[in-house]
């Protein structure tokens, strides 16, 4: 099987994608930031084992409606669409557009700036409370 | 077969595995004096290969990082036919082991855990108290560079920790206010991950991808704590060593072990001392590899133990949804706090033994994604992805129950008959089910998490009652003992058959506890290398 994405395979995808992932609710469509592009040859790239499944259910999908392509992978061949559905929405929420729109910046750098400093916990009295409560091991019998 | 090459060298002592009781053996050996070889099948992992500062991250942990060795499927890698165990089991082979995966949770046993059948009369008295093992638990947390809180009352003074604790974040916070409303024990948990440089480590920058590997070189993880201390010290390390069997000499001692390189050659390292640290499906399944092949009942194994009483922790937990944001991605994970309430046992409750409870973080927002294929499309996709999203990502958190899991010698490490290795090598086989003690631990547990939940605020809850992918913790398959009849190996991990061979690993655990077992792991390593050490002039040897 071609495991090649032509442009004609392309589009199937942004079409399956957009069905899985629309313009909606104050967010993009998945090919309004271009997963389809780049972004699809860089995830497919870095995750090889996924073209197989990715590849058979764009070319199952040739020349039907994305919404029925994407039911019918559904039933008959569901690695298939999930292999499509994991392209798009790992591209979609890589882009910078969408992690700004989820409030998500990625995993960033956040060092606790004094980590000496005595937690809110301990300062607020939740932790006394905890204390006061009295230790709750059974010891080592004799 | 290839002619086997020897290595003119005779090693002290042979270490089998890098991972964290070998790093502990190695590095105290060496610095000792002790002419060290350590034969590991991985290779050095550099921190710059992990994701969790990309925006790749997710996506990479679902395959190249995944800790289930069967889904990584490297070559470094070994399979595990696991189509009769209700989990799956989960490691990392390389230079550090399990640990340049592990989430750092850094717990102790309680006191409890080492006399479960005087207490509750179950499985099987551990020959050593928690006592005996405290000392080198406060060890092992200095040469680890552990972040913690003294004074947490479900555990018996002693000292504190030689860093201040982690941030427990929001999620942390929001869920120690349940636990107060409902009189219930929580404490900030204690991690192996520094939270201020630590002894050549930066401090933790609180990203929530510890799981796949720490890409800031803070976590703990052991090629960053202990080897570069053992190969300064003279250990030798060698990676792309697969082993396939321990020799034996005349005399039934042990003499070394065969291992293919990767080149594909058979070498042959020869040692006085072996010592086995290829965690609790690794060694078992070399054990029974050796002596005469596969056929026998395998080495060090009179008892026909070795493999059994397999223990893997089931994990089950309960998601809280919040109506606030909780900015649940951020890390370390790490735990954030943790629970004993309801740790030990309660004979009315219908079960014996209980469970530790963590908060960790959330992750980011494809791991939402997972494993839809099959369910109805609108559910998981469509305007319904948005909703999802912005309901529950960065607003959920999970109470996380570690289970423990009691003795079974029909949950078991066997010789697969087919299945083999990328050179070859008979791979391992598990049986593992849940018993029904087990079933009912987890239900009261999912059902007291779910009240944990509520009180915290949550405003819509979920409970997973068992993670297939959960297998972390490898335990029970050589266990310890002071009878050679019920047990392989003596309280410091020396076989009761063969003088000079030793086990390190979670193998020589006698029951599960409920807590992740790397702390215990390496302050019995540490005890049981210490005492080697000392007896060193007594110890019997390959002639």
């Amino acid at each position: 099987m071609s495991t090649k994405l032509d442009d004609n395979l392309r589009a199937v995808f942004a079409g399956i994608a957009d069905f899985l992932i629309p313009e909606a609710l104050g967010m993009p469509s998945a090919s309004q930031v271009d997963v389809h592009g780049e972004l699809a040859d860089r995830i497919l790239g870095l995750r090889p084992d996924l073209r197989e499944d990715f590849m058979r259910g764009l070319k199952a999908a040739e020349g039907k409606s994305s919404e029925e392509a994407a039911q019918e992978l559904n039933k008959s061949d569901p690695a298939a669409l999930t292999a499509i559905g994991l392209v798009a929405s790992a591209g979609y929420y890589m882009t910078s557009k969408v992690r700004e729109l989820i409030g998500y910046k990625g995993q960033e750098s956040r060092p606790e700036a004094d980590p000496d400093a005595t937690p809110e916990y301990v300062a607020n009295g939740m932790l006394q409370q905890v204390i006061d409560r009295g230790a709750i091991f059974k010891p080592t019998p004799r | 077969m290839p002619s086997v090459k020897k290595s003119p060298k005779v090693a002290d002592v042979l270490i089998i595995g890098a991972g964290a009781s070998g790093s502990i053996a190695a590095k105290h050996l060496a610095e000792n004096g002790f002419d060290v070889v350590c034969l590991e099948q991985g290779g050095k992992v550099d921190n710059s290969e992990f994701w969790g500062d990309k925006p790749e991250w997710e996506l990479m942990s679902q395959k190249r990082w995944h800790p289930n060795p069967n889904v990584r499927d490297l070559e470094n890698d070994y399979p595990v036919d696991t189509s009769e165990s209700d989990v799956n089991p989960l490691m990392y082979n390389a230079v550090g082991g399990s640990t340049i995966l592990f989430a750092a949770h850094w717990q102790r046993f309680m006191p409890s855990d080492f006399r479960v059948k005087t207490l509750d009369g179950v499985a099987d008295d551990w020959p050593i108290t928690y006592e005996d093992l405290l000392p080198f638990y406060e060890e092992v947390d200095i040469e680890m560079g552990v972040s913690g809180l003294g004074g947490d009352p479900a555990y018996p003074p002693g000292k504190d920790f030689p860093l201040p604790p982690l941030p427990i974040g929001k999620i942390g916070m929001k869920a120690a206010e349940g636990m107060n409303k409902l009189g219930w024990h929580w404490w900030p948990g204690p991690n192996a991950i520094p939270s201020k440089p630590y002894d050549g480590r930066n401090q933790c920058v609180r990203r929530g991808a510890c799981l796949t590997g720490c890409p800031d070189r803070a976590k703990a993880s052991m090629d960053h704590t202990h080897w570069p201390k053992a190969l300064a010290a003279g250990a030798t390390l060698i990676t792309g060593a697969r082993v396939r069997e321990i020799t034996v000499n005349d005399e039934g001692l042990a003499s070394g072990a065969i291992y293919i390189d990767r080149n594909g050659r058979e070498r042959e390292q020869k040692a006085n001392v072996v010592i086995m640290c290829a965690n609790g499906i690794g060694t078992p399944r070399l054990l029974l590899l050796s002596n005469t092949g596969r056929d026998s009942g395998g080495l060090a194994n009179s008892t026909g133990l070795v493999g059994k009483n397999l223990m893997m922790h089931p994990y089950a937990a309960v998601s809280g949804k919040f109506d606030e944001p909780l900015e649940s991605w951020l890390g370390p994970a790490g735990q954030t706090i943790h629970s004993m309430q309801w740790y030990e046992t309660d004979a009315s409750r219908g079960f014996v033994r209980g469970a530790k409870w963590n908060v960790m973080p959330s992750g980011g927002p494809l791991g939402m994604r997972a494993a839809y294929g099959g369910k109805a499309l609108e559910d998981s996709w469509g305007e319904n992805l948005h909703r999802n999203t912005k309901k529950v990502f960065g607003r959920s958190f999970e109470w996380g129950i570690i289970a423990e899991d009691l003795p079974d010698e029909t949950n078991t490490v066997t010789i697969d008959p087919s299945l083999t290795d990328s050179d070859g090598i008979p791979a391992p086989k598990l049986t593992y089910k849940n018993s029904e003690n087990t079933e009912r631990l987890i239900d009261f547990h999912l059902e007291k998490a779910q009240e944990a939940m509520a009180a915290a605020g949550a405003i819509e809850t979920s409970a997973t009652r068992l993670m297939r992918d959960c297998g972390w913790h490898l335990m029970g398959t050589a266990r310890m003992g002071n009878d050679p009849k019920t047990s392989v190996v003596n309280q410091y991990g020396q076989s009761h058959d063969v003088p000079n061979l030793y086990i390190y690993d979670g193998s020589v655990f006698v029951t599960s506890s409920g807590f992740n077992p790397t702390g215990t792991i390496t302050a019995i390593a540490l005890r049981s290398v210490k005492n080697l050490i000392a007896n060193r002039r007594n110890q019997k040897v390959a002639a």
